[in-house]
Protein backbone atom coordinates (compact mmCIF):
# COMPACT_ATOMS: atom_id res chain seq x y z
CA UNK A 1 0.00 0.00 0.00
CA UNK A 2 2.74 2.39 1.42
CA UNK A 3 4.46 1.42 -2.11
CA UNK A 4 1.53 2.68 -4.38
CA UNK A 5 0.95 5.43 -2.04
CA UNK A 6 4.82 6.98 -3.16
CA UNK A 7 4.07 5.77 -6.44
CA UNK A 8 1.09 7.80 -6.84
CA UNK A 9 2.25 11.09 -4.76
CA UNK A 10 6.04 11.05 -7.23
CA UNK A 11 3.67 10.50 -10.40
CA UNK A 12 1.75 13.16 -9.93
CA UNK A 13 5.08 15.27 -9.71
CA UNK A 14 6.08 14.31 -12.38
CA UNK A 15 2.83 14.19 -14.36
CA UNK A 16 2.56 18.25 -13.02
CA UNK A 17 5.06 19.56 -15.81
CA UNK A 18 3.81 17.22 -18.61
CA UNK A 19 0.18 18.38 -17.94
CA UNK A 20 1.43 22.27 -17.90
CA UNK A 21 3.21 21.49 -21.16
CA UNK A 22 -0.12 19.87 -22.63
CA UNK A 23 -2.58 21.96 -21.91
CA UNK A 24 -0.59 25.41 -22.82
CA UNK A 25 1.05 23.80 -26.07
CA UNK A 26 -2.33 23.63 -27.51
CA UNK A 27 -3.53 27.41 -26.08
CA UNK A 28 -3.88 30.25 -28.98
CA UNK A 29 -0.75 31.91 -28.97
CA UNK A 30 -2.11 34.95 -27.65
CA UNK A 31 -3.94 33.73 -24.75
CA UNK A 32 -0.94 32.93 -22.92
CA UNK A 33 -1.01 33.78 -19.24
CA UNK A 34 1.45 32.31 -16.50
CA UNK A 35 -0.89 32.99 -13.82
CA UNK A 36 -4.15 30.67 -15.08
CA UNK A 37 -1.32 28.27 -17.01
CA UNK A 38 -2.93 25.26 -15.05
CA UNK A 39 -6.27 26.45 -16.69
CA UNK A 40 -7.39 24.35 -20.17
CA UNK A 41 -8.45 27.14 -22.80
CA UNK A 42 -10.81 25.04 -24.31
CA UNK A 43 -9.72 25.26 -27.64
CA UNK A 44 -7.17 23.53 -29.61
CA UNK A 45 -4.24 25.45 -31.22
CA UNK A 46 -1.41 22.72 -31.00
CA UNK A 47 -1.18 22.91 -34.68
CA UNK A 48 -1.53 26.38 -35.51
CA UNK A 49 0.89 27.21 -32.63
CA UNK A 50 3.09 24.61 -34.60
CA UNK A 51 2.56 25.94 -37.88
CA UNK A 52 3.44 29.49 -36.56
CA UNK A 53 6.83 28.14 -35.07
CA UNK A 54 6.97 26.76 -38.94
CA UNK A 55 6.77 30.05 -40.40
CA UNK A 56 7.97 32.43 -37.90
CA UNK A 57 11.18 30.93 -36.75
CA UNK A 58 11.65 29.28 -40.60
CA UNK A 59 11.63 25.60 -38.91
CA UNK A 60 10.86 23.87 -41.95
CA UNK A 61 13.97 24.07 -43.85
CA UNK A 62 15.51 23.00 -40.27
CA UNK A 63 13.14 20.21 -40.00
CA UNK A 64 13.80 18.95 -43.70
CA UNK A 65 17.92 19.59 -43.48
CA UNK A 66 17.84 17.70 -40.37
CA UNK A 67 15.44 14.66 -41.97
CA UNK A 68 18.08 14.92 -44.40
CA UNK A 69 20.88 14.24 -41.85
CA UNK A 70 19.20 11.81 -39.52
CA UNK A 71 18.29 9.61 -42.39
CA UNK A 72 21.27 9.91 -45.08
CA UNK A 73 24.38 9.56 -42.33
CA UNK A 74 23.39 6.64 -40.17
CA UNK A 75 22.67 4.72 -44.04
CA UNK A 76 26.29 5.51 -45.65
CA UNK A 77 27.81 5.02 -41.63
CA UNK A 78 26.22 1.39 -40.90
CA UNK A 79 27.05 0.36 -44.98
CA UNK A 80 30.82 2.30 -44.45
CA UNK A 81 31.23 0.28 -40.69
CA UNK A 82 29.09 -2.95 -42.27
CA UNK A 83 31.77 -3.06 -45.25
CA UNK A 84 34.62 -2.13 -42.58
CA UNK A 85 33.04 -4.99 -40.58
CA UNK A 86 33.04 -7.53 -43.34
CA UNK A 87 36.44 -6.70 -44.41
CA UNK A 88 37.80 -7.50 -41.17
CA UNK A 89 35.65 -11.00 -40.50
CA UNK A 90 34.71 -12.63 -43.12
CA UNK A 91 38.08 -11.54 -45.54
CA UNK A 92 40.08 -11.66 -42.65
CA UNK A 93 42.00 -8.48 -43.37
CA UNK A 94 45.76 -8.78 -42.19
CA UNK A 95 46.08 -6.83 -38.80
CA UNK A 96 42.35 -6.31 -38.94
CA UNK A 97 41.82 -6.52 -35.28
CA UNK A 98 44.31 -3.00 -34.96
CA UNK A 99 41.99 -1.62 -37.93
CA UNK A 100 39.15 -2.43 -35.81
CA UNK A 101 40.69 -0.73 -33.09
CA UNK A 102 41.68 2.26 -34.92
CA UNK A 103 38.12 2.83 -36.15
CA UNK A 104 36.24 1.90 -32.64
CA UNK A 105 38.84 4.27 -31.02
CA UNK A 106 36.86 7.00 -32.66
CA UNK A 107 34.00 6.87 -29.87
CA UNK A 108 36.33 8.21 -27.43
CA UNK A 109 36.72 11.90 -28.68
CA UNK A 110 34.37 14.25 -26.90
CA UNK A 111 32.93 16.66 -29.38
CA UNK A 112 34.21 19.43 -27.96
CA UNK A 113 37.86 18.06 -29.26
CA UNK A 114 36.84 18.38 -32.34
CA UNK A 115 34.75 21.23 -32.79
CA UNK A 116 37.79 23.87 -33.37
CA UNK A 117 39.55 22.22 -36.02
CA UNK A 118 36.56 21.01 -37.73
CA UNK A 119 35.50 24.92 -37.81
CA UNK A 120 38.65 26.14 -38.73
CA UNK A 121 39.03 23.15 -41.47
CA UNK A 122 35.29 23.35 -42.93
CA UNK A 123 35.56 26.89 -43.52
CA UNK A 124 39.14 26.79 -45.38
CA UNK A 125 37.47 23.88 -47.46
CA UNK A 126 34.33 25.88 -48.02
CA UNK A 127 32.52 22.83 -46.01
CA UNK A 128 31.15 25.61 -43.94
CA UNK A 129 27.56 25.90 -43.59
CA UNK A 130 26.70 23.07 -45.85
CA UNK A 131 25.03 20.41 -45.68
CA UNK A 132 27.94 18.14 -47.23
CA UNK A 133 29.69 19.26 -44.23
CA UNK A 134 27.09 18.21 -41.55
CA UNK A 135 26.59 14.63 -43.61
CA UNK A 136 30.43 14.09 -43.68
CA UNK A 137 30.59 14.63 -39.55
CA UNK A 138 27.73 13.00 -38.90
CA UNK A 139 28.38 9.75 -40.84
CA UNK A 140 32.51 9.99 -38.97
CA UNK A 141 30.67 9.94 -36.36
CA UNK A 142 28.24 6.93 -36.55
CA UNK A 143 31.12 4.70 -37.99
CA UNK A 144 32.54 3.37 -34.73
CA UNK A 145 29.29 2.27 -33.68
CA UNK A 146 28.41 0.51 -36.85
CA UNK A 147 31.93 -1.35 -37.00
CA UNK A 148 31.65 -2.73 -33.55
CA UNK A 149 28.41 -3.90 -33.36
CA UNK A 150 28.46 -5.18 -36.94
CA UNK A 151 31.87 -6.88 -36.90
CA UNK A 152 30.37 -8.81 -33.96
CA UNK A 153 27.65 -9.50 -35.94
CA UNK A 154 29.36 -11.05 -38.90
CA UNK A 155 31.99 -13.20 -36.44
CA UNK A 156 28.42 -15.09 -35.82
CA UNK A 157 27.76 -16.12 -39.09
CA UNK A 158 28.92 -19.19 -40.45
CA UNK A 159 31.54 -19.21 -42.87
CA UNK A 160 30.93 -21.36 -45.02
CA UNK A 161 27.98 -19.40 -46.28
CA UNK A 162 31.04 -17.44 -47.65
CA UNK A 163 32.93 -19.94 -48.86
CA UNK A 164 29.87 -21.62 -50.70
CA UNK A 165 28.99 -17.94 -52.80
CA UNK A 166 32.72 -17.98 -53.44
CA UNK A 167 31.91 -21.80 -54.67
CA UNK A 168 29.37 -20.34 -57.07
CA UNK A 169 31.76 -17.55 -58.53
CA UNK A 170 30.48 -14.62 -57.06
CA UNK A 171 32.94 -11.58 -56.22
CA UNK A 172 33.76 -10.74 -52.57
CA UNK A 173 31.59 -7.44 -53.66
CA UNK A 174 28.56 -9.22 -54.64
CA UNK A 175 28.75 -11.24 -51.73
CA UNK A 176 28.67 -8.42 -49.27
CA UNK A 177 25.84 -6.26 -50.96
CA UNK A 178 23.45 -10.18 -51.83
CA UNK A 179 24.18 -12.10 -48.54
CA UNK A 180 26.12 -10.00 -45.72
CA UNK A 181 24.33 -7.26 -45.96
CA UNK A 182 20.67 -8.33 -46.29
CA UNK A 183 21.30 -11.10 -43.34
CA UNK A 184 22.44 -8.42 -41.14
CA UNK A 185 19.72 -5.94 -41.65
CA UNK A 186 17.86 -6.04 -37.63
CA UNK A 187 21.56 -5.13 -36.53
CA UNK A 188 21.74 -2.59 -39.30
CA UNK A 189 18.70 -1.58 -38.14
CA UNK A 190 19.20 -1.25 -33.91
CA UNK A 191 22.44 0.76 -35.00
CA UNK A 192 20.40 2.98 -37.73
CA UNK A 193 18.13 4.19 -34.96
CA UNK A 194 20.39 4.62 -32.47
CA UNK A 195 22.15 7.15 -35.01
CA UNK A 196 18.66 8.78 -36.11
CA UNK A 197 18.11 9.50 -32.73
CA UNK A 198 21.85 11.08 -31.89
CA UNK A 199 22.28 13.26 -35.06
CA UNK A 200 17.85 13.88 -34.55
CA UNK A 201 19.29 15.53 -30.88
CA UNK A 202 22.40 17.03 -31.71
CA UNK A 203 22.82 20.58 -30.63
CA UNK A 204 26.53 21.54 -30.56
CA UNK A 205 27.60 20.58 -34.16
CA UNK A 206 24.63 22.23 -35.92
CA UNK A 207 25.71 25.25 -33.17
CA UNK A 208 29.48 25.53 -34.80
CA UNK A 209 29.34 24.05 -37.83
CA UNK A 210 26.31 26.09 -39.52
CA UNK A 211 24.33 29.32 -39.69
CA UNK A 212 21.87 30.00 -41.86
CA UNK A 213 18.01 28.55 -41.85
CA UNK A 214 18.76 25.90 -44.59
CA UNK A 215 21.60 24.21 -43.06
CA UNK A 216 21.10 24.68 -39.52
CA UNK A 217 19.48 21.50 -38.09
CA UNK A 218 16.26 21.68 -36.00
CA UNK A 219 17.17 21.53 -32.46
CA UNK A 220 20.03 24.34 -33.47
CA UNK A 221 16.96 26.19 -34.66
CA UNK A 222 14.74 25.39 -31.67
CA UNK A 223 17.55 26.83 -29.19
CA UNK A 224 18.22 29.97 -31.36
CA UNK A 225 14.03 30.36 -31.31
CA UNK A 226 14.95 30.60 -26.89
CA UNK A 227 18.41 32.19 -27.25
CA UNK A 228 18.38 34.78 -30.36
CA UNK A 229 14.52 35.82 -30.56
CA UNK A 230 13.32 34.78 -26.88
CA UNK A 231 11.13 37.41 -26.70
CA UNK A 232 9.35 37.55 -29.56
CA UNK A 233 8.36 33.72 -29.27
CA UNK A 234 5.23 33.63 -27.65
CA UNK A 235 5.35 30.60 -25.15
CA UNK A 236 2.72 28.49 -26.59
CA UNK A 237 4.28 28.35 -29.86
CA UNK A 238 7.84 27.35 -28.28
CA UNK A 239 6.10 24.73 -26.73
CA UNK A 240 4.43 23.32 -29.64
CA UNK A 241 7.75 23.58 -31.48
CA UNK A 242 9.67 21.75 -28.66
CA UNK A 243 7.04 19.23 -28.39
CA UNK A 244 6.76 18.53 -32.32
CA UNK A 245 10.43 18.41 -33.23
CA UNK A 246 10.66 15.79 -30.48
CA UNK A 247 7.94 13.66 -32.04
CA UNK A 248 9.95 11.99 -34.79
CA UNK A 249 12.55 9.92 -32.62
CA UNK A 250 9.74 8.74 -30.25
CA UNK A 251 7.49 7.40 -33.73
CA UNK A 252 10.61 6.13 -34.75
CA UNK A 253 11.31 3.96 -31.88
CA UNK A 254 7.93 2.60 -30.81
CA UNK A 255 7.13 1.58 -34.41
CA UNK A 256 10.52 -0.07 -34.39
CA UNK A 257 10.84 -1.41 -30.77
CA UNK A 258 10.52 -4.90 -31.24
CA UNK A 259 13.11 -4.76 -34.41
CA UNK A 260 15.58 -2.51 -32.04
CA UNK A 261 15.48 -5.54 -29.02
CA UNK A 262 16.03 -8.21 -31.24
CA UNK A 263 18.94 -6.39 -33.20
CA UNK A 264 20.85 -5.39 -30.22
CA UNK A 265 20.68 -8.53 -29.08
CA UNK A 266 22.29 -10.18 -32.63
CA UNK A 267 24.74 -7.24 -31.93
CA UNK A 268 26.18 -8.34 -29.18
CA UNK A 269 26.06 -12.35 -29.69
CA UNK A 270 29.50 -13.53 -30.08
CA UNK B 1 41.23 -20.33 -46.44
CA UNK B 2 45.02 -19.26 -46.59
CA UNK B 3 44.99 -20.03 -50.95
CA UNK B 4 41.63 -18.25 -51.71
CA UNK B 5 43.66 -15.26 -50.11
CA UNK B 6 45.18 -13.66 -53.54
CA UNK B 7 42.42 -13.59 -55.20
CA UNK B 8 41.27 -10.86 -53.51
CA UNK B 9 44.18 -9.75 -52.85
CA UNK B 10 44.92 -6.27 -51.84
CA UNK B 11 41.65 -4.42 -52.93
CA UNK B 12 40.14 -5.58 -49.29
CA UNK B 13 41.62 -2.10 -48.29
CA UNK B 14 39.38 -0.89 -50.64
CA UNK B 15 36.60 -1.76 -48.10
CA UNK B 16 38.01 -0.62 -44.93
CA UNK B 17 39.36 2.49 -46.48
CA UNK B 18 35.65 4.43 -46.29
CA UNK B 19 35.64 3.78 -42.70
CA UNK B 20 39.11 4.51 -41.92
CA UNK B 21 39.69 7.92 -43.66
CA UNK B 22 36.39 9.18 -42.46
CA UNK B 23 37.76 8.49 -38.69
CA UNK B 24 40.85 9.22 -39.29
CA UNK B 25 39.59 12.52 -41.18
CA UNK B 26 37.09 13.69 -38.91
CA UNK B 27 37.82 12.61 -35.53
CA UNK B 28 41.41 11.61 -34.89
CA UNK B 29 42.99 14.50 -37.01
CA UNK B 30 40.65 17.16 -35.25
CA UNK B 31 41.58 15.35 -32.19
CA UNK B 32 45.12 15.71 -32.56
CA UNK B 33 45.14 19.34 -33.74
CA UNK B 34 42.49 20.45 -31.11
CA UNK B 35 45.74 18.84 -28.37
CA UNK B 36 48.28 21.03 -30.36
CA UNK B 37 46.18 24.28 -30.46
CA UNK B 38 45.57 23.87 -26.75
CA UNK B 39 49.49 24.92 -26.52
CA UNK B 40 49.18 27.97 -28.65
CA UNK B 41 47.68 31.38 -28.97
CA UNK B 42 45.25 31.81 -31.64
CA UNK B 43 41.93 33.59 -32.52
CA UNK B 44 41.34 31.76 -36.10
CA UNK B 45 42.37 34.36 -37.79
CA UNK B 46 46.23 34.85 -37.66
CA UNK B 47 48.11 31.79 -37.39
CA UNK B 48 48.45 30.02 -34.35
CA UNK B 49 51.31 31.03 -32.50
CA UNK B 50 53.38 28.06 -29.44
CA UNK B 51 53.16 29.45 -26.13
CA UNK B 52 53.64 26.65 -24.52
CA UNK B 53 51.62 25.22 -20.95
CA UNK B 54 50.52 29.02 -20.85
CA UNK B 55 46.45 28.19 -21.46
CA UNK B 56 47.04 25.76 -19.08
CA UNK B 57 48.74 27.93 -16.03
CA UNK B 58 45.83 30.46 -17.04
CA UNK B 59 43.12 27.73 -16.07
CA UNK B 60 44.57 27.33 -12.68
CA UNK B 61 43.56 31.17 -11.88
CA UNK B 62 40.85 31.61 -13.89
CA UNK B 63 37.89 32.18 -11.85
CA UNK B 64 34.81 31.63 -14.68
CA UNK B 65 36.83 27.89 -14.74
CA UNK B 66 36.64 27.39 -11.37
CA UNK B 67 33.30 28.27 -11.33
CA UNK B 68 32.41 25.87 -14.29
CA UNK B 69 34.24 23.16 -12.60
CA UNK B 70 32.10 23.40 -9.62
CA UNK B 71 28.76 23.40 -11.85
CA UNK B 72 30.20 20.07 -13.83
CA UNK B 73 31.18 18.53 -10.05
CA UNK B 74 27.73 19.32 -8.97
CA UNK B 75 26.15 17.77 -12.65
CA UNK B 76 28.55 14.90 -11.97
CA UNK B 77 27.05 14.01 -8.55
CA UNK B 78 23.92 15.08 -9.43
CA UNK B 79 23.46 12.69 -12.26
CA UNK B 80 25.01 9.67 -10.74
CA UNK B 81 22.52 10.00 -8.20
CA UNK B 82 18.96 11.69 -8.54
CA UNK B 83 17.69 10.20 -12.08
CA UNK B 84 19.46 7.28 -11.15
CA UNK B 85 18.55 6.66 -7.40
CA UNK B 86 15.03 7.64 -7.96
CA UNK B 87 14.88 5.71 -11.13
CA UNK B 88 15.65 2.51 -9.02
CA UNK B 89 13.29 3.43 -6.08
CA UNK B 90 10.73 3.66 -8.67
CA UNK B 91 12.07 0.21 -10.78
CA UNK B 92 11.64 -1.38 -7.22
CA UNK B 93 8.46 0.03 -5.98
CA UNK B 94 6.54 -1.16 -9.26
CA UNK B 95 8.00 -3.96 -11.13
CA UNK B 96 6.15 -6.70 -9.15
CA UNK B 97 2.67 -4.85 -8.36
CA UNK B 98 -0.44 -5.34 -10.45
CA UNK B 99 -0.70 -2.94 -13.16
CA UNK B 100 2.96 -1.78 -12.67
CA UNK B 101 3.50 -0.33 -15.91
CA UNK B 102 0.34 2.50 -15.58
CA UNK B 103 2.38 3.08 -12.42
CA UNK B 104 5.42 4.23 -14.67
CA UNK B 105 3.75 5.83 -17.62
CA UNK B 106 3.77 9.06 -15.66
CA UNK B 107 7.86 8.79 -15.49
CA UNK B 108 8.16 7.70 -19.31
CA UNK B 109 6.16 10.45 -20.83
CA UNK B 110 9.08 13.03 -20.08
CA UNK B 111 11.42 10.87 -22.02
CA UNK B 112 9.34 11.75 -25.59
CA UNK B 113 10.69 15.24 -25.30
CA UNK B 114 14.66 15.23 -26.87
CA UNK B 115 17.33 17.63 -26.32
CA UNK B 116 16.65 21.34 -26.92
CA UNK B 117 12.98 20.94 -27.24
CA UNK B 118 13.41 20.07 -23.38
CA UNK B 119 14.62 23.21 -22.48
CA UNK B 120 12.23 24.79 -24.37
CA UNK B 121 9.39 23.46 -22.22
CA UNK B 122 10.80 24.32 -19.06
CA UNK B 123 12.16 27.97 -19.84
CA UNK B 124 8.49 29.08 -19.35
CA UNK B 125 8.03 27.49 -16.24
CA UNK B 126 11.01 28.56 -14.48
CA UNK B 127 11.85 32.12 -15.68
CA UNK B 128 11.50 34.78 -13.64
CA UNK B 129 7.96 35.60 -14.00
CA UNK B 130 7.02 32.16 -14.97
CA UNK B 131 4.57 29.44 -14.20
CA UNK B 132 6.22 27.52 -11.28
CA UNK B 133 6.58 31.52 -9.30
CA UNK B 134 3.31 32.06 -9.44
CA UNK B 135 1.94 28.39 -8.99
CA UNK B 136 3.91 28.04 -5.83
CA UNK B 137 3.01 31.66 -4.83
CA UNK B 138 6.84 32.15 -4.58
CA UNK B 139 9.42 34.82 -6.35
CA UNK B 140 12.33 33.10 -7.03
CA UNK B 141 14.54 33.54 -9.34
CA UNK B 142 15.49 29.82 -10.49
CA UNK B 143 17.35 30.61 -12.97
CA UNK B 144 19.35 33.41 -11.96
CA UNK B 145 21.83 32.29 -8.74
CA UNK B 146 24.56 30.27 -8.60
CA UNK B 147 24.67 27.37 -7.54
CA UNK B 148 20.96 27.29 -7.16
CA UNK B 149 20.20 27.56 -11.04
CA UNK B 150 22.67 24.23 -12.16
CA UNK B 151 20.33 22.65 -9.62
CA UNK B 152 16.98 23.81 -10.44
CA UNK B 153 18.59 22.64 -14.46
CA UNK B 154 19.55 19.21 -12.51
CA UNK B 155 15.80 19.09 -11.74
CA UNK B 156 14.59 19.57 -15.16
CA UNK B 157 17.11 16.64 -16.17
CA UNK B 158 16.23 14.44 -13.27
CA UNK B 159 12.54 14.95 -14.70
CA UNK B 160 13.31 14.15 -17.79
CA UNK B 161 16.14 10.88 -17.70
CA UNK B 162 14.11 9.59 -13.85
CA UNK B 163 11.87 7.30 -16.91
CA UNK B 164 15.00 5.69 -19.20
CA UNK B 165 16.42 4.75 -15.75
CA UNK B 166 13.40 3.03 -14.47
CA UNK B 167 12.98 0.84 -17.38
CA UNK B 168 16.55 -0.41 -17.42
CA UNK B 169 16.20 -1.10 -13.78
CA UNK B 170 13.12 -2.76 -14.23
CA UNK B 171 14.27 -4.61 -17.00
CA UNK B 172 17.15 -5.73 -14.92
CA UNK B 173 15.10 -6.53 -11.53
CA UNK B 174 12.35 -8.93 -14.14
CA UNK B 175 15.38 -10.47 -15.36
CA UNK B 176 17.16 -11.34 -11.23
CA UNK B 177 16.38 -14.79 -10.69
CA UNK B 178 13.71 -15.47 -8.50
CA UNK B 179 14.76 -17.97 -6.56
CA UNK B 180 17.40 -16.02 -3.82
CA UNK B 181 14.43 -13.70 -3.26
CA UNK B 182 11.59 -16.42 -3.04
CA UNK B 183 14.24 -18.54 -0.59
CA UNK B 184 14.47 -14.72 1.35
CA UNK B 185 10.94 -14.44 1.49
CA UNK B 186 10.78 -17.72 3.34
CA UNK B 187 12.90 -16.83 5.79
CA UNK B 188 10.82 -13.67 6.40
CA UNK B 189 13.43 -11.28 4.88
CA UNK B 190 10.89 -7.88 3.63
CA UNK B 191 10.72 -4.57 2.48
CA UNK B 192 14.28 -2.85 2.90
CA UNK B 193 16.00 -6.16 4.41
CA UNK B 194 15.04 -7.82 1.29
CA UNK B 195 15.94 -4.62 -1.20
CA UNK B 196 19.36 -4.69 0.62
CA UNK B 197 20.69 -7.97 1.32
CA UNK B 198 19.37 -10.12 -1.94
CA UNK B 199 17.85 -7.37 -3.86
CA UNK B 200 20.27 -4.97 -4.39
CA UNK B 201 23.70 -7.52 -4.58
CA UNK B 202 22.13 -9.10 -7.88
CA UNK B 203 21.45 -5.25 -9.56
CA UNK B 204 24.85 -4.01 -8.36
CA UNK B 205 26.03 -5.21 -12.09
CA UNK B 206 23.76 -3.29 -13.69
CA UNK B 207 23.92 -0.10 -11.78
CA UNK B 208 27.26 0.20 -12.67
CA UNK B 209 26.94 0.62 -15.73
CA UNK B 210 23.92 3.11 -15.13
CA UNK B 211 25.51 4.85 -12.97
CA UNK B 212 28.58 5.07 -15.05
CA UNK B 213 26.62 6.38 -18.18
CA UNK B 214 25.42 9.07 -15.53
CA UNK B 215 29.11 10.00 -14.92
CA UNK B 216 30.39 10.52 -18.57
CA UNK B 217 26.92 12.03 -19.85
CA UNK B 218 27.02 14.26 -16.43
CA UNK B 219 30.75 15.40 -17.20
CA UNK B 220 29.73 16.47 -20.99
CA UNK B 221 26.76 18.24 -19.75
CA UNK B 222 25.93 20.85 -22.27
CA UNK B 223 22.80 21.09 -24.34
CA UNK B 224 20.71 21.60 -21.30
CA UNK B 225 22.47 24.61 -19.78
CA UNK B 226 22.60 26.59 -23.43
CA UNK B 227 19.85 26.81 -24.29
CA UNK B 228 17.98 27.17 -21.11
CA UNK B 229 20.90 29.78 -19.44
CA UNK B 230 23.51 30.02 -21.78
CA UNK B 231 25.77 29.40 -19.42
CA UNK B 232 24.76 32.81 -17.34
CA UNK B 233 23.60 34.87 -15.81
CA UNK B 234 27.11 35.97 -16.17
CA UNK B 235 28.84 33.01 -16.40
CA UNK B 236 27.53 31.69 -13.13
CA UNK B 237 26.05 28.42 -14.78
CA UNK B 238 28.31 27.46 -16.58
CA UNK B 239 29.58 23.82 -17.00
CA UNK B 240 33.19 22.88 -18.86
CA UNK B 241 31.61 21.89 -21.97
CA UNK B 242 29.35 25.59 -22.21
CA UNK B 243 33.16 27.07 -21.05
CA UNK B 244 35.07 26.02 -23.88
CA UNK B 245 32.24 26.70 -26.41
CA UNK B 246 31.62 30.67 -25.38
CA UNK B 247 35.99 30.55 -25.09
CA UNK B 248 36.47 29.48 -28.58
CA UNK B 249 33.44 30.73 -30.44
CA UNK B 250 32.12 33.54 -28.40
CA UNK B 251 35.63 35.18 -27.26
CA UNK B 252 37.72 33.36 -30.04
CA UNK B 253 40.36 32.63 -27.58
CA UNK B 254 40.59 29.07 -29.92
CA UNK B 255 43.81 28.47 -27.88
CA UNK B 256 42.12 28.59 -24.42
CA UNK B 257 39.00 26.95 -25.79
CA UNK B 258 41.20 23.94 -26.64
CA UNK B 259 43.04 23.80 -23.69
CA UNK B 260 39.53 23.74 -21.75
CA UNK B 261 38.47 21.04 -24.17
CA UNK B 262 41.76 19.03 -23.63
CA UNK B 263 41.38 19.46 -19.70
CA UNK B 264 37.77 18.15 -19.83
CA UNK B 265 39.00 14.99 -21.92
CA UNK B 266 41.80 14.48 -19.16
CA UNK B 267 39.06 14.54 -17.03
CA UNK B 268 36.81 12.41 -18.47
CA UNK B 269 38.94 9.85 -19.48
CA UNK B 270 40.42 9.62 -15.65
CA UNK B 271 36.84 9.46 -13.96
CA UNK B 272 36.16 6.73 -16.40
CA UNK B 273 39.29 4.73 -15.68
CA UNK B 274 39.38 5.30 -11.79
CA UNK B 275 35.35 4.11 -12.17
CA UNK B 276 36.22 0.90 -14.07
CA UNK B 277 38.71 0.31 -12.03
CA UNK B 278 36.66 0.20 -8.58
CA UNK B 279 33.66 -1.80 -10.33
CA UNK B 280 36.17 -4.67 -11.68
CA UNK B 281 38.03 -4.63 -8.01
CA UNK B 282 34.89 -4.57 -6.28
CA UNK B 283 33.31 -7.77 -8.33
Amino acid sequence: MIRRAVLVVLGLVWLGPTYLLLVNASRPASSYDPGSAWIPSGDFALFDNFAQALEGADLSQSLASTALYSVVSPLLGVVIGALAGYVIVVLRLRGGFWWFLLIFGGTVFPSQMLLVPLFVGYSDAGLYDSRLGLILVYTAINVPLAAFVLRNFYSGVAFSIFEAARMDGASTWRIFWRIYLPISFTALTAVFILEFTFIWNDLIFGLTLSQTEEVRPVMTAIAGLMTDVYAGTPVPVGLAAGLVVSLPTVVLFLATQRLFARGLSLGSVQ
Amino acid sequence: MRNTAPMFGRFRYGYVAPAVLLVAGLLYAPFVWTAYLSLTRYDGLEPPAFVGLANFAKLFQDEALLTSTRNTLIWVIGTMVLPVGLGLLVAVLSYDIKGGAWYRVPFMLPYALSGAGLAMVWSPILSHDGIANLLLGVDTAFLQDAPANTFAMLAVWTWQQLGVNTLLFVVGLQSIPKEPIEAARLDGAAGWRLFRHVIWPLMRPLTAVVVGLALVAGLKTFDIVWVLTQGGPGRNSETLAVTMYKETFVASDYGYGSAVAVMLTVVTGLASYLYLKRQVTAT
